[in-house]
């Protein structure tokens, strides 16, 4: 009976909430629009070239417009920040398309693997991150406005990844989408965890298998739901001719089948990291053999198989560029990957390498620099670190280019992007200014 | 970086070709001497592996092979301030940390050197002649209080007996905590790291007064037996009577003034502190005594207030002395030529940047008469780039040790 209460009471309080919080959500929208108007001498849109000069008006968080000049009128008090006396360049909120940036810190130790079973599929990595970690405001200060935070690649299968705006202060707030797929990872990652413990898998085929069996335990489960879903059709109908009551329970719901399922069907993708050359074919065998939406993480050694992975469009998130220690899986590692995969048809999405100095999250830009230099045109490194990134996690309707209708994250360098004496003097994500660096010295 | 088997054949290769008999000539290159400015349109001429003059308006010998040089810019051969390649991979059983003991001054960092590299670092090296890199320093790990005797290395050589260019350079101490709690031994606090050390330098003076009295006893007593040899005490003497400069690994501000007290107390000879990453907070402290701190792999640092300090221009700023290091294989060092220009990035003037990855470090170690700037009569060791050295998309066309060519890239293969 308290039970059924309890029930009833948690209903009504949670229409009452909601009903309260799209009350003041509409109110607000209605008495106050909040606009921002931005002149720049440049405007890389990446969707639709450059303008030089332009403009953009934001509109409650949202590009309004975006041209050369602006048709709609704007309102007298619309602050304006016009950095057209400055030689400023305007690119689109950078995106690190794959980090474990938030999860660890120095007091609570790494928190993107739970290395107690290779499959942990059912992990969610919002639960993971720490949205006051001083690393997410020194990388947004950087011109990176979002992310696509993941397990590490201690476990074959890690967890569901997320894409976050490195902005709010709760993961909530910050979510763009989640899950945003699976995280797998082949090679040395998951043979040295667990091979070091007497555990499987401590080979490459040990970990190739439990990718399969996992996918295929998910078929069967799957199977399954769809069997009772069709079951309890057929009952319903007979219940109603023949007034019996044979009700057959629901198989029990498994958390980390769930997510498997999802990549089965294709409505998340599988985000796989793989060095080597035989560990990307490991990864190209089981995305064939279970027809994945899929995307390599690292493919250090792509450019071995470029043609293999460019046959298959399957896109490339391409990691490491070197600045930190090798392991032996990234020990043959090139800097023109990103050149020798985009020249083979492969849609490259330039990572961070995530160490000290030159390789940390902050510099993404000069990574970019660095893919310039290995021979990827400029255009295309910028695409890297922006539109492709937005594409391959699922968030392009949102982020990724300066367009109509999407959000405003926006980043005005005070040179060309990829120079490397190039800085950040604003960045704005949602139409609001998250950072203004405070003198030419700072 | 691309072509390794290639890189080696031409280092081979080229290295003989280039034996120098003859004098070479570089023309109307932008010489970024490092000491005495810049030289637009500059001559150099190389003979027998030294700068043997340097100009707008220089004798060219008839028999001079003439490297035209247009365009190009030339600087010193880059110098990495602290390095641990050649010592194995990061991450387990390392070659740079003798684990068993905290206080292992009587190791010497030549003898777990390889000098093609370790893999996966194997021919690191070689990858970084290819981006400038000529001298390094190579130390030992942090992982004990006192570790061991540094060299400083050119990078060419077929042994690493070849390669010493000095050799002991300093004596490399770590503040901090050390990995000794988890066995039961000292140091488990800061304060154990700063003991151990004040304990061997008192029991080096106990041992070098036995030697001086050794020494005054046999002049009156020929048969006087001398003391029994300690290695681990030899190598602290040399310390104690400040024959051999002092490196300390110190990143909190507390650490970092823990080894200035230690150096006050025993007059450290050229004190230098490695990474420093809460140096600024004292950059008064260490500009009094005249000690060097040599930034990275962290090269920029956010203050409690959450504003970005840029480590090597503040410091330079306030009156301190910095080189720019890689800490390879943390930040790999090929890239010594980027943690500078990093610096240069956040502020730093790009001549004090270049400084601190040439002249500065060759301070450090005594060699500024023979490497660090280009000078009549210092040695060869030169890198041509096609560009602002800083630039990621500069190349690195052709590197010099000693005279002789350690590396061209397919593009300056055509120069």
């Amino acid at each position: 009976m308290s039970r059924i209460l309890k029930c009833c009471l948690t209903v009504v309080i949670g229409i009452m909430v909601n009903i309260t919080v799209s009350v003041t959500f509409t109110a607000g929208a209605e008495t106050k629009t909040k606009t921002l108007v931005i002149k720049a001498d440049h405007i890389l849109t990446i969707s639709q070239g450059e303008l030089s000069p332009g403009m953009i008006l934001i509109e409650n968080g949202k590009i309004r417009e975006i041209g050369k000049s602006i048709s709609a009128e704007i309102p007298d008090d619309t602050p304006v920040i016009d950095v057209t006396q400055a030689e400023s360049w305007v690119t689109p909120g950078l995106i690190e398309a794959h980090t474990i940036l938030g999860t660890s810190s120095r007091y609570s130790g790494f928190n993107s693997d739970e290395t107690s079973n290779p499959n942990t599929a059912q992990l969610l990595i919002i639960d993971g991150i720490n949205p006051f970690d001083k690393r997410i405001k020194n990388t947004r200060m950087a011109g990176i406005t979002a992310a696509l935070i993941a397990p590490g690649r201690q476990n074959v299968i890690g967890g569901q990844p997320a894409v976050l705006k490195l902005k709010g202060k709760t993961v909530t707030d910050m979510t763009l989408l989640s899950p945003a797929g699976v995280k797998f990872s082949l090679g040395e990652g998951p043979k040295n965890t667990y091979g070091s413990k007497g555990r499987l898998p401590s080979t490459r085929m040990g970990s190739a298998y439990v990718m399969r069996k996992a996918l295929i335990d998910a078929q069967e489960y799957a199977q399954k739901q769809a069997d009772f879903l069709k079951q309890q059709k057929t009952d319903t109908k007979k219940k109603k001719n023949e007034q019996q009551q044979t009700q057959a329970a629901p198989p029990k719901r498994n958390l980390q089948m769930e997510p498997l399922t999802k990549l089965l069907n294709q409505e998340l993708t599988a985000f796989i990291e793989c060095y080597r050359a035989d560990d990307i074919m490991t990864a190209l065998r089981i995305i064939d053999e279970f027809k994945l939406k899929a995307v390599l993480v690292g493919c250090t050694e792509g450019y071995r198989v470029s043609d293999e992975i460019a046959k298959r469009e399957i896109p490339v998130i391409v990691s490491p560029f070197g600045m930190g220690p090798r392991r032996m899986e990234t020990k043959d590692l090139r800097i023109d990957t990103s050149a020798v995969l985009a020249e083979a048809g492969v849609k490259v999405i330039i990572k961070s390498d995530e160490v000290l100095g030159m390789g940390s999250l902050r510099e993404l830009p000069l990574h970019a620099a660095l893919a310039v230099k290995g021979g990827l045109d400029r255009n295309s490194a910028l695409r890297a670190i922006t539109i492709n990134a937005a594409e391959v996690l699922g968030v392009a309707h949102r982020i990724g280019s300066l367009e109509k209708g999407k959000d405003a994250d926006l980043v005005i360098f005070n040179g060309r992007p990829l120079h490397y004496r190039t800085r950040v003097d604003y960045v704005i994500i949602d139409g609001q200014v998250v950072f203004k660096r405070k003198s030419p010295q700072s | 970086m691309k072509k390794i088997g290639f890189v080696i054949l031409a280092i081979l290769l080229v290295s003989q070709l280039w034996a120098q008999e003859n004098p070479v000539a570089i023309k109307n290159a932008r010489i970024l001497t490092v000491t005495h400015g810049v030289i637009e349109k500059g001559h150099l001429l190389i003979h027998k592996g030294k700068i043997t003059d340097i100009g707008t308006d220089i004798q060219i010998p008839a028999a001079a092979q003439i490297l035209e040089a247009e365009g190009m810019l030339i600087t010193p051969g880059l110098i990495d301030s602290h390095s641990h390649l050649g010592l194995g991979p990061s991450g387990g059983i390392t070659e740079d940390n003798e684990a068993s003991n905290p206080v292992t001054p009587q190791l010497r960092i030549i003898d777990s050197i390889h000098p093609e590299g370790v893999p996966p670092h194997k021919y690191s090296f070689q990858h970084a002649l290819s981006e400038g890199v000529t001298t390094i320093i190579a130390r030992p790990g942090s992982g004990n209080v006192i570790g061991g005797q540094s060299a400083a290395l050119k990078l060419l050589g077929k042994t690493v007996d070849d390669m010493i260019l000095v050799f002991p350079c300093d004596m490399k101490m770590a503040m901090g905590r050390k990995g000794y709690g988890a066995k039961g031994m000292m140091p488990v606090t800061k304060m154990g790291t700063a003991y151990l050390v004040r304990q061997a330098m008192l029991d080096a003076k106990d041992y070098q007064r036995s030697w001086d009295k050794y020494e005054l006893d046999k002049k009156k007593t020929p048969a006087t037996k001398p003391p029994k040899r300690d290695l681990k005490n030899e190598a602290m003497a040399k310390v104690l009577t400040r024959e051999l400069p002092v490196h300390i690994h110190a990143s909190p501000v507390d650490d970092i003034m823990t080894a200035l007290r230690l150096g006050d107390e025993f007059s450290f000879f050229k004190l230098s502190i490695g990474h420093g990453d809460e140096s600024y907070k004292i950059a008064d402290e260490l500009a009094k005594r005249g000690v060097v701190v040599v930034v990275g792999p962290q090269m920029i640092v956010f203050d409690d207030e959450g504003n970005l300090v840029n480590l090597a221009d503040y410091l330079v700023r306030h009156g301190v002395e910095v080189n720019i290091m890689t800490d390879a294989d943390v930040v790999q060092q090929e890239f010594l030529r980027f943690q500078a220009a990093l610096a240069v990035k956040y502020g730093m003037d790009p001549g004090e940047a270049l400084k601190a990855i040439t002249i500065n470090p060759a301070k450090l170690i005594g060699m500024e008469n023979r490497i660090g700037s280009i000078e009549k009569g210092k040695d060869a060791d030169l890198v041509i780039f096609d560009g602002d050295p800083f630039d990621i998309e500069t190349q690195v066309l052709k590197v010099f040790i000693n005279g002789t060519v350690v590396f061209q890239s397919d593009k300056g293969k055509e120069k």
